[in-house]
């Protein structure tokens, strides 16, 4: 089975964007991989126009929202950076034990890779709040500043949203077929680490897990 | 053999069923976000963790339909009621339009206005086929409009020359389920793209509450459709869902959609969505008061004042004022959530209109508002109308029981200052006796007061206790007589509250001060007699009775001292314990220890206030000249006093130097 892999368009987003931007990308990625029985829930972004939506799992939800917060504790401590979420779908093979390898292996079928760009707005004062961001110069400029940037911000994400539509539309062969009484796919989240290296690690051990050659094509 | 070939009679008939549900589906999943009203919106249940090939609807509130592609929706009537219409054996292509309809000039005469020709065309061919021309002349649809915003295309495409039922049992068994599974992949990209669509903001903006638009999406289904024009379909896009083969053909979805649909709503829709207008003419940012038709200018005309808020005061409440342009949202809104402006930080509606539209029809609706409310200044916080049995033709207008309690808790605490602060400083407050009962605090207080000692017809008897005991038989009295009152009032109070905020914002009614002579203004409140001309007098005070009282509670906060500290204590109580915490509220204030005083020594005192207060313009002026026909005199024989004492002392000089 190929592993088909994504790489969406990057995204700048500012510290506040964050959540919204990576709740909205997540969940419609799961969405289109919760092949169970759903009964969708419509979401309204509240920094943009647009409404995503979830498969309306709690446990789902609340892992992804957690996945987001070690995110945002990432970006804290490496502001400005360019990121990488890793989405990795994955079905679990048996494997007969032996001494080097786990009894269960995990064969990634699937990868979306979400690129961030955190930027820090030169006049923004670091705030956890997404709704109050101060500004030095409170100009007629810097509000039109902002609003076109925020119109843009949204523009790319409904872009990256509709990347999302066609890839899943275009490949539909490599997804495995449903299992009886299983919603969504297996996945996992990766972001990145305390140390840069340690992404690269990440991807390595992933790659030593699922025995493909190659995980990056 | 005849196994194999039921086998594969029931496969096609399996495939037929998918296909035949997933019209149904996608036609559901369409209609459902573009109907308003009927949505899956916030449909979200908990979890069902039933199987999908269980044919059992066990689950909770999962029907046997919702089971198909594992997306269980509300059930969309329209969708139900056009799948029926277009099902078809063969699989005929479904098109659905999704039209922006323009509502009836009728339905809202003054804020519709059509924008272009829009016309509605039906084809004898094609039933029910619209679209957009431009070109041709209105046919009896002028005050409707529609365009088509989106065509959607759901279409079975037959392969020809190929035997459906071909292949053997086990690849027709694994083609279903990988057709199933794809199937069920195209309709959740369906589910997503529709939101992301153009239409799903109008869709999502027509579904929010308060939010009265002069349009209306509706979904059109059909058969088949003439194809737009060139020109209109330049102006769309087209999105291709990758279509999925079947066994005798393949499956498609695609939609035409308007990218810029935006501006097409923002043209048709009107500007009624219930917003704050902070800076309404009688806010106290617009310097309310000063344009309040309190005491005339100049001899008692109205007329003479710049502008007129009498739609505030019910001492015009026998005519309708023209209201000001720029006050709160329409009647229609007053209900709808008023108190909101935006129902969510970011999400204004991109249609909406600014709250002051540019369109000169708007003020006359306005106009149309003001009539039929009664509104005051701090309707734009409550907005809502009354129960009025006034004579002016106003609605209902309701009360807040919580808001009326407020403001006039808040006035009640005030009038405690009156007595004290305001009695030098009063406004010659005119009106005694047809001064309306209600509000009953303030106004029929200084109304009653005044009338025992000025006037002659007037609530006798009444004393400060009496006017405090709200509850009791005078305040339900007037609490019942006339809610335009009430809310007059209520304006009266929270304009005075605002004079607090503004300390340099003039009492309205130091407007007939100003064009006196500023020295004629101690003098007035020291003189303690009647109106010179009592029927002037009283004509004066029955028409500006209330502006007067309005007037004087003005001055007296305003020199009063700061008690508005205290008063948010006081508006916690109900009105039932007005009456004690009045009491308590003077009682604990040392700044109204005069006020406490008088309450107690009331009627004399304020007796004086109110008779000081009783000026009118006329009084005053007579007074002034009495002033100055003393002053003269006094100069005078002051002068002649000392012209004879300076005589006699010279005299008595020589007398005795002799």
């Amino acid at each position: 089975m190929n592993c088909e892999v994504c790489q969406l368009k990057e995204l700048e987003v500012e510290h506040f964007e964050i959540r919204e931007v990576l709740r909205c990308i997540l969940h419609t990625i799961v969405f289109h991989r919760a092949l169970g029985l759903v009964r969708p829930k419509d979401v309204d972004l509240e920094l943009f126009e647009i409404t995503y939506v979830q498969c309306g799992d709690v446990e789902l939800e609340k892992k992804i929202d957690e996945k987001i917060d070690h995110f945002i504790s990432w970006v804290e401590k490496h502001p400005n950076k360019k990121s990488q979420i890793c989405l990795s779908f994955y079905e679990v093979k048996s494997k007969q034990p032996s001494w080097f390898t786990n009894k269960t292996e995990r064969l990634y079928w699937e990868q979306w890779y979400i690129n961030l760009n955190v930027t820090q707005h030169p006049k923004h004062h670091s705030s956890k709040s997404h709704h109050t961001k101060l500004v030095v110069d409170p100009g007629e400029s810097a509000t039109e500043e902002r609003s076109s940037r925020r119109a843009m911000v949204e523009a790319s994400l409904r872009e990256v949203l509709f990347q999302i539509i066609k890839f899943v539309n275009e490949k539909k062969d490599h997804v495995p077929p449903i299992s009886e009484g299983v919603i969504y796919f297996p996945y996992e989240i990766t972001i990145p680490s305390s140390s840069d290296s340690a992404f690269g690690m990440d991807m390595i051990k992933r790659m030593l897990h699922s025995g493909h050659p190659t995980m990056l094509s | 053999m005849a196994s194999s070939h039921s086998n594969t009679h029931t496969e096609a008939a399996k495939l037929e069923q998918i296909i035949t549900e997933f019209f149904y589906k996608s036609l559901l999943i369409i209609l459902e976000s573009r109907s308003p009203y009927v949505s899956s919106r916030n449909y979200s249940g908990e979890q069902i963790m039933s199987s999908p090939s269980s044919s059992t609807s066990s689950s909770s509130g999962v029907r046997p339909r919702d089971k198909w592609f594992n997306l269980a929706l509300r059930e969309c009537p329209s969708a139900l009621e056009n799948f029926d219409l277009c099902r078809q054996s063969n699989f005929e292509p479904v098109v659905i339009d999704v039209i922006l309809e323009q509502k009836p000039l009728d339905w809202d005469p003054v804020t519709f206005s059509p924008k272009s020709d829009l016309v509605k065309h039906s084809s004898s061919k094609d039933k029910n086929s619209f679209f957009w021309n431009s070109d041709q002349e209105e046919s009896g649809c002028e005050a409707k409009g529609e365009k088509v915003i989106e065509r959607w295309f759901v279409q079975h495409e037959s392969r020809k020359g190929r035997d459906c039922s071909s292949g053997s049992r086990r690849s027709s068994s694994n083609n279903l389920s990988a057709l199933y599974k794809k199937l069920i992949l195209l309709l959740r990209s369906l589910y997503v793209t529709v939101r992301l669509l153009p239409a799903y903001k109008i869709f999502r903006d027509l579904n929010s509450s308060g939010q009265i638009r002069a349009f209306k999406l509706v979904p059109r289904v059909f058969s088949s459709v003439e194809s737009f024009t060139q020109k209109d379909e330049a102006e769309m896009q087209r999105f291709w869902f990758t279509p999925v083969d079947t066994s005798c053909g393949r499956l498609c979805l695609s939609v035409l959609y308007r990218s810029s649909i935006s501006d097409i709503s923002s043209e048709s829709s009107t500007p009624m969505s219930p917003q704050f207008i902070p800076d309404y003419v009688g806010s106290p940012l617009t310097d309310p008061l000063r344009r309040f038709p309190s005491l005339p200018v100049s001899q008692g005309s109205p007329s003479s004042l710049p502008f007129s808020r009498r739609h505030s005061w019910s001492f015009d409440r026998y005519k309708a004022s023209p209201p000001s342009v720029s006050f709160s949202p329409s009647p229609t809104h007053s209900e709808s959530h008023a108190l909101v402006s935006n129902p969510s930080s970011r999400r204004a509606p991109p249609m909406s209109l600014p709250p002051h539209p540019p369109g000169a029809s708007l003020p006359h609706k306005k106009n149309t508002n003001f009539d039929e409310y009664w509104p005051s200044p701090n309707f734009s916080a409550s907005p809502s109308p009354s129960p009025s049995p006034s004579p002016s033709p106003s609605p209902p207008i309701r009360i807040p029981g919580v808001h009326l309690s407020k403001d006039l808790l808040r006035s009640e605490s005030a009038p405690v200052n009156i007595p004290v602060r305001k009695l030098a400083g009063s406004p010659a407050l005119s009106c005694k006796h047809n001064l309306p009962p209600s509000p009953p605090l303030k106004i029929s207080r200084a109304d009653i007061s005044w009338t025992d000692n000025n006037m002659g017809p007037m609530k006798s008897g009444a004393t400060i206790e009496k006017l405090y005991s709200f509850g009791k038989g005078d305040g339900q009295k007037y609490s019942g007589v006339n809610s335009p009152r009430i809310s007059v009032f209520r304006s009266s109070s929270r304009s005075i509250q605002d004079d607090f905020d503004d300390s340099e914002f003039p009492c309205p009614f130091d407007v007939e001060y100003d064009d006196m002579d500023p020295g004629s203004r101690p003098e007035s409140y020291d003189r303690r007699g009647n109106p010179s001309d009592p029927n002037e007098a009283g004509l004066f005070m029955n028409r500006k009775s209330q502006d007067a009282a309005v007037g004087a509670l003005v001055r007296l906060l305003k020199k009063a001292p700061p008690l508005r500290q205290d008063i948010p204590s006081s508006i916690n109580f109900s009105e039932a314990s007005r009456p004690e915490m009045w009491n308590n509220n003077i009682q604990e204030q040392n700044q109204n220890k005069e006020a406490v005083t008088v309450e107690r020594d009331a009627s004399s005192i304020i007796t004086s206030s109110r008779l000081v207060a009783s000026m009118t313009t006329a009084d005053a002026l007579e007074e002034l000249r009495s002033y100055k026909e003393m002053k003269n005199l006094l100069l005078s024989e002051g002068g002649k006093s000392c012209i004879s004492a300076n005589l006699t002392s010279g005299a008595k000089h020589s007398g005795k130097g002799t």
